[in-house]
């Protein structure tokens, strides 16, 4: 369990840097840091299908200007790690062992979004001490506090992935029985039925005239298409 | 005194981190000293530095990966004025603050808002199907442009200087920001439709009823835009669908008792 953990947390922190403070080549998406996860802890499969149904969800919140969107990143992983760790616990790698662990990160993940306003807040210290080490010359000191920030963007991811964790430790080993039989019925469902959400949201917020016209011929025709050729 | 390769090497390779320090006072103000500071430090005495540095700590925001097309240019300016020894430093002030703003809205509408959809969603074919390179294909997708204009931009920026901007104007990055979007939304329709059927088809159970998922979905979408959160959405969305399963089931056992 603390390997899976510690591993967890190591891309929990590269790929959250990617997020805002460097790079940003887009590991932090879901679709890549989940798999990502997964193929370190032995599961890929496991982490390419909570890519599948994180990536969407929030891929309609942009990243503009001062705008924070949900850390869909912290959710991807610690639900990967979730599932892996205690399905190994419980001896159930399963749907919905999948499901559960997800549905917990989902709304813890929105402390995210307190943390990186707070490492944002906390990098406003940063121009001051810039301009003091320019006024003296210390050119050196001054690109030392610029990458400064990247420890409260590190923070700030590191602690986002440690609730999620924390809080999935505690309620889903407990509530495991019980959901299992709520979530048995339905989890091949709830797994179509999350990418669908995201594609909804994508539609309402997406700002293309006739987008649900577009959306509605697209996807008819290539319903009807797989309809006429399928067996 | 023109900058050689390696100077310029140098400061495209720290826009890489050029958000590193991003706050609400300066935004990417420290981020952009950072990146120009090796080229000011060519260009200038180091008592001068200091004046060019302070000017360059301001307030700065903009799209990162239009960034370098800025940062480019700016040196391509203060370049000029190292040189020719006039004060254009208003002149460089002013050309940053005019292109920062529409790069920014160009740059959002075009890779987080166009490509970024666009990307995840050919991808998520990929996925689907089990391929477990899937996301090295998002990665290799959606860097290529990017990159492109990380890397070509920040060149074209240093060699046009102020020029620069009319290679955005000319190339109408906003309507193609609109085409990539629509093309994000024609995709997702189809990756919706092989989503719903591929699992109906799985589940042996009849297809052609999956063509009613349009309609909760443009419900949830029509919901979305009137401002409803995701959050909410979801947990609606799995509330019925879990409250469904346990009724099916409960029914299915009776009807076969």
């Amino acid at each position: 369990m603390w390997l899976e953990l510690i591993i967890g947390a190591a891309l929990a922190l590269l790929c959250g840097l990617d997020r805002i403070a460097i790079l940003q080549i887009l590991i932090s998406r879901p679709i890549v840091a989940a798999p990502l996860t997964g193929i370190f802890l032995g599961e890929p499969l496991i982490g390419l299908q909570i890519g599948v149904m994180v990536e969407l969800l929030w891929l309609a919140r942009l990243p503009v200007g001062a705008a924070v969107p949900p850390d869909d990143t912290q959710v991807a992983i610690a639900a990967t790690v979730l599932s892996v760790a205690l399905g190994r616990q419980l001896e159930s790698i399963s749907i919905e062992m999948m499901l559960v662990c997800l549905l917990v990160a989902l709304p813890v993940g929105k402390v995210g979004q307190y943390f990186d306003h707070r490492a944002r807040n906390y990098n406003g210290h940063l121009p001051a001490q810039t301009e003091r080490a320019l006024e003296q010359g210390l050119w050196r000191q001054a690109q030392v506090i610029h990458l400064r920030g990247i420890l409260s963007f590190g923070a700030s991811s590191l602690l986002t992935y440690l609730i999620i964790i924390a809080v999935g430790l505690l309620l889903i080993p407990p509530a495991w029985p019980l959901l299992t039989r709520v979530f048995s019925h339905s989890a091949s469902f709830l797994q179509l039925a999350l990418p669908l959400v995201g594609v909804a949201v994508i539609l309402g917020t997406v700002n293309v005239s006739r987008s649900i016209t577009l959306f509605c011929a697209s996807f008819g025709m290539a319903f009807l298409l797989m309809w006429l050729v399928h067996p | 005194m023109k900058l050689g390769w390696q100077t310029r090497l140098h400061v495209w390779l720290r826009l890489l981190f050029l958000q590193a320090s991003w706050n609400y006072q300066r935004m990417q103000g420290l981020g952009f000293l950072f990146a120009l500071l090796p080229g000011l430090r060519k260009l200038y005495p180091e008592e001068k530095i200091r004046e060019a540095s302070k000017r360059h700590a301001g307030y700065f925001n903009t799209h990162p990966y239009l960034a370098p097309l800025v940062a480019g240019a700016v040196l391509k300016l203060e370049e000029e004025r190292a040189t020719h020894g006039e004060d254009r430093s208003i002149d460089i002030d002013d050309f940053k603050e005019i292109v920062a703003a529409p790069y920014a809205a160009i740059g959002d509408a075009l890779f987080w808002g166009g490509l970024r959809p666009l990307a995840a969603a050919i991808t998520l074919f990929f996925a689907i199907k089990g391929i477990i390179w899937a996301p090295l294909i998002f990665l290799l997708l959606y860097n290529l442009v990017p990159f492109w204009f990380r890397i070509v931009f920040f060149e074209y920026g240093y060699r046009h200087g102020i020029q620069s901007v009319d290679f955005i104007q000319e190339h109408n990055l906003a309507d193609w920001a609109i085409h990539t979007k629509e093309a994000a939304v024609v995709v997702l329709g189809g990756l919706c439709a092989f989503l719903v059927f591929s699992h109906l088809a799985e589940h042996h159970l009849p297809t052609w009823p999956g063509l009613l998922t349009l309609i909760p979905m443009v419900i949830l979408g029509l919901g979305a835009r009137k401002g409803l959160s995701t959050l909410l959405l979801i947990f609606l969305t799995c509330l019925t669908i879990v409250i469904f399963g346990i009724f099916w089931a409960d029914l299915a056992g009776f009807l076969n008792y």
